[in-house]
């Protein structure tokens, strides 16, 4: 275990036994980054530190469903954060059933450690300058999925292309984003869980 | 689904953008999967990018405070307290237990508004505190509530009834104690709630005692008609 998940699992084994002070450096870690996401999501202040306080007191409740093996505490507070702020203004379409969801994100294959890693010593500028290089209709795409909770075939029906097309773009956007920040990264993508899956599967 | 299938949803299943049914089949597949999904898998990380693109926002100090007062009163899922259990069959009946004298009544009262801890709502409280005070010096009767929730008194004065209570026992956020009064054909009859258990619990009757023989509290979802339950708290009516 690399040292963001083993640290990732430590503040999640001080949050599942009660201690309060470890949701405050998990709030302290990544309060910024959550309002931003719920603040480019619903569009006010006030209403996205509700969000992220709605989503923090999710994680502080369901902690103990948490495994530090299928993804980064960051990666699920993240999702949490996001479906909130979705369910928020997505009132052109059903409401989300947050329970159902917070299930779902407790599934979820989390970015690899290697990953986390490397996205920790990468500045928002230098993602948002990968973003900035994907061509238009992919990061259109990319804003449609992530910060308007559009599912891919949601997107090829705002956009007016074929489903395929749009899972397509979001496809090739990832892909090019991960060229871009590996080029600044210099972060070899082979995760240590992928490497020990493929010993196990031999 | 299909390997193929993951691997080519990867980037919606990263970005949030598949449908429920879709996600969940994907989780389960890269778990369960004898493939490793390389590409998936780190396609699905650089996905965690997206937000980190965005200019950091500081939250306001208030909002860390509002959070840390809110987990301080949030019971965790796997430590929610438990439930109060039914009240075991007494060793008499319990409706042939006398209630006790009211000058008794009154003075334990007395005492637990003297000692007893008070919460910090304020205008609420003093005002639940006053009412309580004033059917204490005018009972004419009081009734000896217990049970596993904790201990009460059931008083009377002048055809109005009111229950209180020093610390019952805590409740999960969705749950409720339901006051009843039940008649001598049995039937329960709503008569009100308690949501917030700190501190002395105050609670009006909604309707006089009149015939009832049995005062009791159940632990609910929310406001019922019926109890669901079996009471956590009961005392005898009858003298």
């Amino acid at each position: 275990m690399n040292d963001e998940r083993g640290a990732d699992a430590r503040l999640a084994d001080r949050i599942r036994a009660g201690q309060a002070d470890a949701l405050g450096e998990l709030y302290d870690r990544h309060a910024s980054t959550a309002l931003a996401t719920a603040l480019r999501v619903v569009g006010s202040r006030e209403e996205a530190e509700d969000v992220v306080h709605e989503a923090f007191v999710a994680v502080w409740r369901k902690i103990d469903r948490f495994d530090a093996a299928r993804g980064s505490l960051r990666a699920w507070l993240m999702t949490v954060v996001r479906n909130r702020a979705i369910d928020r203004v997505r009132a052109r379409r059903p409401r989300i059933d947050l329970d159902d969801a917070d299930e779902r994100s407790l599934l979820r294959t989390g970015p690899n450690p290697t990953w986390e890693a490397a996205l920790a010593q990468t500045s928002a500028a230098e993602i948002r300058a990968a973003m900035g290089s994907l061509p238009d209709e992919q990061r259109r795409a990319v804003e449609l999925a992530y910060f308007e909770g559009y599912t891919y075939r949601e997107v090829a029906d705002v956009t007016g292309v074929p489903p395929g097309t749009a899972n397509g773009r979001l496809r090739l956007a990832l892909a090019k984003l991960r060229e871009a920040l590996e080029g600044s990264t210099g972060a070899p993508l082979t995760a240590p869980e992928v490497a020990m899956h493929e010993e196990r599967s031999r | 689904m299909t390997c193929e299938r993951i691997d080519d949803l990867a980037a919606a299943y990263g970005l949030g953008a598949v449908d429920p049914d879709e996600e969940r089949g994907i989780s389960e597949h890269l778990v369960s999967c004898d493939r490793p999904h390389v590409e998936a898998r780190d396609i699905i990380g650089v996905s965690t990018a997206v937000p980190a693109a965005l200019e950091p926002v500081a939250p306001s100090a208030e909002l860390r405070a509002r959070l840390m007062a809110t987990i301080a009163a949030t019971p965790q899922e796997h430590a929610a307290p438990a439930l109060p259990q039914p009240v075991p069959e007494p060793a008499r009946p319990w409706w042939r237990l006398a209630p006790l004298p009211t000058a008794l009544a009154a003075v334990a009262l007395a005492a637990a508004v003297g000692l007893g801890a008070w919460s910090l709502d304020l205008n609420r409280q003093l005002a639940e505190r006053d009412e309580a005070i004033r059917m204490v010096a005018a009972a004419d009767a009081a009734y000896a509530v217990s049970g596993s929730a904790g201990s009460g008194w059931v008083l009377e004065a002048d055809g109005q009834a009111i229950f209180l209570a020093d610390e019952l026992a805590e409740l999960p956020p969705d749950r409720i104690y339901e006051l009843w009064l039940i008649g001598p054909g049995g039937d329960p009859v709503a008569v009100g709630v308690i949501a917030d258990t700190d501190g002395v619990a105050v609670a009006p009757l909604e309707r006089a005692i009149g015939n009832a023989t049995t005062f009791a509290v159940t632990v609910e979802r929310g406001r019922v008609d019926a109890p669901t339950g079996d009471p956590v708290l009961v005392a005898p009516l009858e003298g």
